[in-house]
């Protein structure tokens, strides 16, 4: 039965980035809300089966290898909406807080990113995306658009990525943040 | 005499000045010069002393196979021994010093050890400092690297940064010469993605020294026109400053761009040097050919050097070589730099030419001397004059600078970097890259192309057969070139008769003609052996100027061509690589990943010293004001958790959740002891083998619903685990549906354990917490703080006492541990970390990774009775029933105190028989873990023993043998405290 002071105690979400981006003309790292992740397992085969439910209860999807998907958006406890309507064969795993999602985007991104990763960004089209290694960190990456990646890294993880982009946008954000 | 600025042409920016040092005494030269090309302008010829014989050295070479002109650059963290001057660009307020001197460059002592040259040659050391061995460390070592030696690094820390980043293309063109520059032009054009890449800082290779005209124009400017088209075209990156140095596995180049060694400040926000791994389709080497010298005793006094580099600093950098110069060739090379020499208005003494018959027409005012060589050079510091052996009689020529033309050697090291070997060309006379290269193309005179026409032609015809093999046509490049000296290959020169000085092959490393000579004599003539013998070819040059002289004196001395002789092994780097650049930013605090619980801020404000486990940061233990050590804060923790409640971090264990229709199978399979039959809303603790039957991993699975599984892992094997379950599931049994997914990282999970850790729990927990509603070994969702969160609860305990695992989702840890510390003040709460709870568990005998070593079975470790009985099969099952797994004289698991309470001992230590000898032979067995028991007032451990539990209250000697320390201690049961009040163990 809980405690008047437990019951009246403030609890409150400790997002593991500062939520501060760092910006100049040609570059920009953006910390994403944390919001709902969700790990999806299931038939490989049966893709159009997720991404029906994901367009339709408005969660951005990304491959993670064969059978496996991450849905993701920026409001926070959706979870139990998304899970409800996966039909059966599909497993659903709340990922909204093991995993942060940075956004990286401008027109140097890709000589940004070169310095992380070893996938070959000019021919990685936009939709698509692969677990790689930023640093020494696995990421998962995604191409949004043109000029903009986003990156879902382990919780565990996350400063440390962070503080790797940092050094790699140096020369684009015409400072040093060590 | 001496070398000095033209007063027209070159390359270079007359109207700048830069002033800089070279050993304190001030210099100016132009931008667009590099620090050989400006002392030279400035008549500073003498620049390094050599590395055994401090012989005076100058110039040689005008690109990266300077094997004499090392000299330091910069100052403090800054400084950079055994920078080549001939690659290190000009900057205003540059710093040079020079090496390997004392007191002074011009008068060095170190030049005596020349006097006792007869006695220093090939294996000197190696004869002389065989005897007494001690001395060799202490004594004859550091006196000869005194003596002996090149730059010395600076101890201070490198201030700067570097990075290493990704490239990919379809084609890669190393070198931009004439070769390099139309093959990607014409691959650019056909709109493949290609990455030019030089080491020099201007584009354009060999014809930014040449005087030919290209199409009409200057070479110069033709390379200049064909790099601002290049500029335009999108899918072509330029890479100056750029060398490539080796060549890997699926097509991967390495190449270090100096992106901030030409400035005196380099920017904080950009790195000083950037390492490159470029994923190349295909690779086309242009990367030109390198001058070999001529052997002649004297041929390395300053004022001799390579008539390709007296060329470039001619043409290039407006600098003539000296007052009255001669030429030796043994090709038509040699007459191109004649006419330039004139062109330039410098008195060209003599062509001193090998041949009988020159091929080549010659209208110049120099004497050319046919059939001729030269034996010997003179001038010490400087050279003065020559000795020419002619028509069988001598001649002395009154000369200060002597350019070799010995004829050339393609430059083929980054296309044997995966193990091809070099293959001699008779009718080249020069060793040539291994045919049929998977991915590599050559282009150029690395082929032992002669001439500008041919290089430029080539590299066009071979870009387009890249591109039509990539699928693209390419159009037909043609340049007209006049002026073009074509160089037929000339056998190299090896007349050494006459000679009285030393003549020598590897400068840097001073080995000369006699030295190859004595290595055949004493047996050591194989090429590899020769290296190792003499050191030729082992200098930080690699040899680049002497190698191919070298295997010709072998071959010479063997009577057999070069081709038997062969050549030793390229290896990557092509040219020296700064430990900075292979490190990149990841250094200091970046040196590897930092991972952080989502407690660690929590922890952190709660005092923790925090250890590293892996790459993870975990609180150690909290200590509180007043106390002195940190076994006094253990301690109190130990206590606190017994008596009252302790909250510990426990978020870094392994999380996996498993569902499925067969989760309930595949974890029957994976673990040794049954999950099939737990019943929902329990946990179990699980033992997984590996197939020798040894334990691999434990940890405590719960079953959340009917086909839904929350594992624990170990938190150095979570990821282990999880890829064992991978294979298990996607190799062993397909069959099986089952899904797993790591969840470490979305859950906070805070261990309470202590008799009074239900009645905090309680206070934010909203379900009924009662031993009947919540019972041992219980496992549920619940919601807390009135339905506003919800978590996991498990009643499990790594203490022994009353104790729960609880996970929040991972955002809200720091919040909910901070509310447990709140409500929990009053029940005598304390925060504790590893170290308490490793003397916790202990002290019940509970076992880790210290004792789950991978050299033990269930039965070893008193589990023997998990393993289940009826299972038909699970990972361990078959190799667990070997006789030997039961021998009875396994080390078993058994608890070991010091008899003197006051004694200590540490894990590690051996178990020897009283009275018994130390020796492994007496070897009973090996303490796993140690901690202070702060209940039992006494250091406590667990040991794994010969005979385990059969000998509990004998006494032993624990031995340790690295500290030589002997404590008496006794054999004892491995739960210290029995069963606790009102706790059960895990």
């Amino acid at each position: 039965m809980p405690d008047p002071t437990a019951a009246a105690f403030e609890l409150t979400h400790r997002p593991v980035l500062v939520p501060v981006a760092l910006t100049s003309p040609c570059i920009a790292l953006l910390p994403l809300p944390e919001g709902t992740v969700i790990q999806i397992l299931g038939p490989a085969a049966r893709v159009e089966d997720v991404c029906a439910i994901t367009d339709a209860t408005g969660f951005s999807l990304r491959g993670n290898g064969p059978g496996q998907w991450f849905a993701v958006g920026d409001e926070p406890d959706k979870f139990a909406e998304l899970a409800a309507t996966l039909p059966d064969g599909f497993t659903a795993i709340d990922q909204s807080h093991g995993r942060v999602r940075i956004a990286i985007e401008g027109e140097s991104v890709g000589e940004v990113l070169a310095k992380g990763t070893g996938v070959d960004l000019a021919l990685f089209e936009t939709g698509r995306a692969a677990t790689t290694l930023i640093g020494h960190v696995a990421t998962h990456l995604a191409r949004i658009s043109d000029d903009r990646f986003e990156l879902l890294v382990t919780r565990s993880f996350a400063e440390n990525v962070w503080d790797d982009l940092k050094i790699m946008a140096a020369e684009y954000l015409g400072v040093s943040h060590e | 005499m001496s070398s000095y600025r033209l007063s027209a042409g070159g390359l270079i920016d007359r109207a700048t000045s830069l002033s800089f040092t070279f050993d304190g005494r001030d210099y100016a030269g132009h931008d667009g010069d590099t620090l050989a090309s400006a002392l030279l302008a400035n008549g500073r010829r003498l620049v390094g002393r050599s590395f055994k014989y401090h012989r005076p050295r100058g110039i040689v070479a005008a690109g990266s196979a300077e094997p004499n002109a090392l000299v330091t650059i910069g100052r403090g963290g800054r400084t950079e021994p055994n920078t080549r001057a001939t690659m290190q660009e000009l900057y205003a307020g540059l710093e040079a010093r020079s090496q390997n001197r004392w007191p002074s460059l011009d008068f060095d002592l170190g030049s005596l050890n020349g006097l006792f040259s007869p006695f220093l040659g090939a294996g000197f050391y190696y004869k002389t400092f065989m005897w007494p061995g001690a001395l060799w460390e202490k004594l004859y070592e550091p006196l000869i690297r005194r003596a002996a030696g090149l730059g010395q690094a600076t101890r201070e820390a490198d201030p700067d940064r570097y990075e290493k980043t990704w490239a990919h293309c379809d084609l890669l063109v190393v070198g931009s010469g004439p070769a390099g520059l139309t093959a990607a032009l014409t691959a650019g054009r056909a709109g493949l993605r290609v990455i030019l890449a030089d080491e020099q800082f201007a584009f354009g290779g060999s014809l930014l020294s040449e005087s030919a005209r290209i199409d009409g124009m200057a070479a110069p400017d033709y390379a200049a026109r064909c790099v601002e088209e290049l500029r335009s075209l999108p899918s072509v990156r330029l890479l100056s400053r750029t060398t490539v140095i080796g060549w890997y596995d699926s097509n991967v180049f390495g190449a270090v761009e100096r992106a901030q060694k030409h400035v005196a400040m380099p920017k904080g926000h950009r790195p000083l040097e950037r390492f490159w791994r470029i994923a190349a389709k295909h690779a086309l080497l242009a990367t030109g050919a390198e001058e070999r010298p001529l052997l002649f005793g004297g041929n390395d006094i300053p004022g001799v050097m390579l008539a390709g580099a007296m060329r470039s600093y001619l043409n290039r950098y407006g600098v003539a070589p000296g007052r009255r110069v001669a030429i030796a060739t043994t090709n038509d090379s040699g007459y191109a730099l004649a006419r330039d020499l004139e062109r330039a208005g410098v008195d060209l003494v003599a062509i001193i030419d090998s041949r009988t018959q020159p091929t080549i027409s010659y209208h110049g005012r120099a004497r050319v001397m046919s059939g001729a060589r030269v034996t010997d050079a003179r001038g010490g510091k400087s050279l003065s004059g020559l000795t020419v052996a002619v028509g069988g009689r001598s001649e002395t020529l009154a000369v200060d600078a002597l350019a070799m033309a010995g004829g050339f050697s393609p430059i083929i090291h980054l296309a044997c970097h995966r193990g091809g070997k070099p293959v001699w060309a008779e009718e080249k006379h020069a060793f040539l890259a291994p045919q049929d290269l998977d991915g590599v193309t050559l282009a150029g005179s690395v082929t032992g192309a002669a001439g500008i026409a041919a290089c430029l032609a080539d590299g066009a015809a071979q870009a387009r057969t890249v591109a039509a093999a990539l699928g693209k046509k390419a159009a037909h490049i043609r340049a007209d070139v006049e002026d073009d000296v074509v160089a037929a290959p000339q056998p190299p020169l090896f007349s050494l008769s006459g000679v009285k000085g030393k003549a020598f092959v590897d400068f840097q490393n001073d080995v000369h003609v006699a030295d190859l000579g004595l290595a055949v004599r004493e047996g050591f003539g194989h090429v590899e052996l020769a290296k190792r013998y003499t050191t030729t070819g082992m200098a930080t040059d690699q040899g680049k100027l002497s190698n191919a002289n070298a295997i010709s004196l072998l071959a010479q001395a063997h009577g057999v061509s070069p081709a038997e002789v062969g050549t030793t092994t390229f290896r990557p780097f092509y040219t020296p690589v700064s430990f900075g650049a292979l490190t990149g930013a990841a250094r200091g605090k970046h040196f590897q990943p930092v991972r952080k619980s989502p407690l660690h801020e929590w922890a952190a404000k709660n005092g923790a010293v925090f250890v590293e486990a892996g790459l993870w940061y975990r609180s150690s233990w909290f200590p509180r004001t007043g106390e002195t050590g940190w076994r006094e804060s253990v301690d109190r923790e130990v206590l606190t958790v017994r008596a009252a409640a302790g909250l510990c971090d426990v978020s870094t264990l392994g999380k996996i959740e498993i569902s499925g229709r067969d989760a309930a199978t595949f974890l029957d399979r994976v673990y040794c002891n049954g999950f099939a039959k737990l019943p929902v809303g329990k946990a179990r603790y699980g033992l997984m083998l590996r197939e020798d039957g040894m334990i691999y991993d434990d940890g405590t699975t719960s079953r959340l619903s009917e086909n839904r599984y929350f594992m624990t892992t170990t938190t150095a094997y979570a990821a282990g685990v999880m890829s064992h379950l991978e294979f298990c599931a996607q190799v062993l049994w397909p069959d099986l549906d089952v899904q797993m997914a790591s969840v470490t990282d979305q859950w906070a999970q805070l261990a309470i354990a202590g008799p009074q850790s239900r009645a905090i729990l309680q206070k934010i927990v909203d379900e009924e917490l009662s031993e009947e509603a919540f019972g041992f070994l219980a496992a549920r969702e619940v919601s807390l703080f009135g339905g506003r969160l919800n978590g996991l609860l498990f009643r499990i305990s790594f203490s022994g006492e009353l104790a729960y695992e609880l996970a929040v989702p991972a955002g809200y840890g720091e919040s909910v541990a901070d509310a447990l510390m709140a409500v929990g003040e009053a029940h005598g709460i304390c925060a504790y970390g590893v170290e308490a709870l490793n003397v916790l568990r202990i002290e019940k005998g509970f076992v880790t990774h210290s004792e789950i070593n991978g050299t033990v079975t269930p039965a070893d470790i008193g589990l023997g009775r998990m393993v289940s009985r009826t299972k038909t099969d699970f990972i361990g099952k078959a190799m667990l029933a070997r006789e030997g797994l039961s021998d009875p004289v396994r080390l078993k698991l058994v608890g070991v105190m010091p008899l003197d309470p006051a004694a200590s001992f540490q894990p590690g230590s051996h178990i020897l028989r009283e009275g018994e000898e130390a020796t492994l032979e007496n070897d009973q067995g090996y303490a796993t873990s140690a901690g202070y028991s702060p209940h039992l007032k006494s250091t406590i451990g667990l040991a794994l023993v010969v005979g385990g539990a059969e000998r509990h209250g004998e006494q032993v000697m624990i031995w340790n043998n690295l500290r030589q320390q002997y404590t008496p201690g006794r054999i004892c049961d491995p739960v210290f405290l029995s069963a606790a009040k009102g706790g059960q163990g895990a």
